[in-house]
């Protein structure tokens, strides 16, 4: 065989390859255009949904369908259905500045100090409507959180974490069950320890780890609530990173558990998202 | 109108109640389906008129291993015309894949997209069809349109 036989042979092989992995690039491509379809969709309708509640409730209220009693409880659950509008709108808002490490710095807000009883406890409020809905109290043990001093980070972040946690254990909640909030203070560390817990989807120890990925649900997730898009656990995990604290999940004694820990002095000192 | 008894199946509490205070304000019996096995529960108990359905919804433990909670709307909206033929449906819902809005509609029941659709027109399609005057899908079957 000559040289340029030889080369020729070389070159289909190679094209062959190129030709195959040319296969596999539209492939994936194909998948992630579906992927980002579906997100979409669910996008859609998580905003869709409250959005839809209130033009109905309006519907009813102007047309003089319910009574003054019943007027009442929808108002405020049209202030639910706002509420849960603006939480949705802020985490596709992070969501495109979370992705790269380079879009960072347009996260930048000033440390504050903040008490975290405090913003749990408006919190609760933000979502006790909504929980009302399936007869879910929040609790909120204060008492717990005694001692607790402030901690010193991205206020408006850091409540769209614990703002996530409770909109979810909401979402996946059994009816007519609790969702507990209770904190302390870590001395050893100095840091402040907050646990959300709820009775709903069990975690086995796979899920658990998974659950702050971008994307992932779990498969009694997707039953209960198909439309979920899977980032409201993946943004909080990442601006807990970013704060340098901890956050898990795991399931205990048929409670759905999630923990956070933050350091009192946070970011102080620190330059990652300051320069 | 006669009181008519109307199952509304949708996970999602906050569509369900703006719609069960209009319907009940217009007299009727309302019934509340949250999961696909729910549904088949109530529709085997009790004598229902119409039925709203939404597509994404969780199936319910018995039915989640034959239904993809995506499409569990879909899976009741077959069962619905198989089963109980005489019951009207309407399908409320934000899925816009073409695939399955054709193959509700290739049913026989109205799809209606949710958060597009002013309540004030939901009722009177439901009422149109418990009345049987207008807004009917299968013009043959009305003979007051004939």
């Amino acid at each position: 065989m000559s040289e340029d036989e030889l080369s020729t042979e070389e070159l289909r092989k190679r094209l062959g390859d190129l030709e195959q992995e040319n296969k596999v690039l539209r492939e994936r491509i194909a998948q992630v255009d579906r992927d980002r379809a579906e997100y979409l969709q669910n996008v859609s309708h998580q905003l869709v949904a409250p959005l839809n509640a209130i033009k109905w409730h309006i519907e009813n209220l102007t047309g003089a369908r319910i009574g003054v009693d019943r007027a009442k409880k929808v108002l405020r659950s049209v202030y639910s259905q706002a509420t849960l509008v603006v939480h949705l709108a802020k985490n596709f808002n992070l969501m495109s500045n979370l992705e790269a490490d380079h879009a960072l710095k347009k996260l930048k807000e000033p440390l504050q100090e903040i008490e975290l009883c405090r913003l749990l406890i408006n919190l609760a409020d933000d979502f006790q409507p909504l929980a009302w809905d399936r007869d879910i109290k929040i609790l909120v043990h204060k008492d717990h959180f005694d001692n607790a001093p402030p901690v010193l980070v991205m206020k408006p972040l850091i409540s769209q974490v614990f703002s996530n946690i409770i909109e979810n254990a909401v979402k996946y909640s059994d009816q007519e069950t609790e969702i507990v909030i209770e904190g302390k203070y870590v001395k050893s560390t100095d840091s402040v320890y907050v646990s959300v817990q709820n009775h709903g989807i069990s975690l086995d120890p796979d899920h658990a780890k998974r659950v702050f990925d971008r994307g992932f649900r779990s498969p009694e997730a997707e039953r209960k609530y198909p439309a979920g898009t899977g980032f409201g656990l993946y943004i909080a995990r990442r601006i807990v990173e970013i704060h340098e604290g901890t956050i898990a999940a795991s399931t205990r004694d048929g409670w759905t558990v999630f923990e956070v820990t933050l350091s009192v002095k946070g970011l102080k000192g620190k330059a990652r998202l300051r320069e | 109108m006669n009181r008519k008894t109307i199952l509304l199946i949708d996970d999602e509490q906050s569509f369900l109640e703006p719609l069960a205070d209009a319907l009940q304000f217009e007299g009727h019996r309302i019934l509340k389906a949250r999961t696909g096995h729910e549904a088949l529960e109530i529709l085997k108990q009790e004598r229902v008129d119409l039925v709203t359905i939404d597509i994404m919804l969780d199936p319910g433990e018995d039915l989640q291993d034959e239904v993809d909670s995506h499409s569990t709307g879909l899976f009741l909206c077959e069962e619905i015309t198989h089963k109980y033929p005489k019951i009207d449906a309407f399908c409320i819902s934000v899925v816009s894949e073409m695939r399955i809005i054709r193959k509700i509609e290739s049913l026989g029941i109205r799809f209606l997209r949710k958060g597009e659709t002013p309540l004030r027109t939901v009722l009177d399609m439901i009422r149109s069809r418990l009345t049987g005057i207008a807004y009917s899908t299968e013009r043959d079957k009305n003979p007051r349109l004939k």
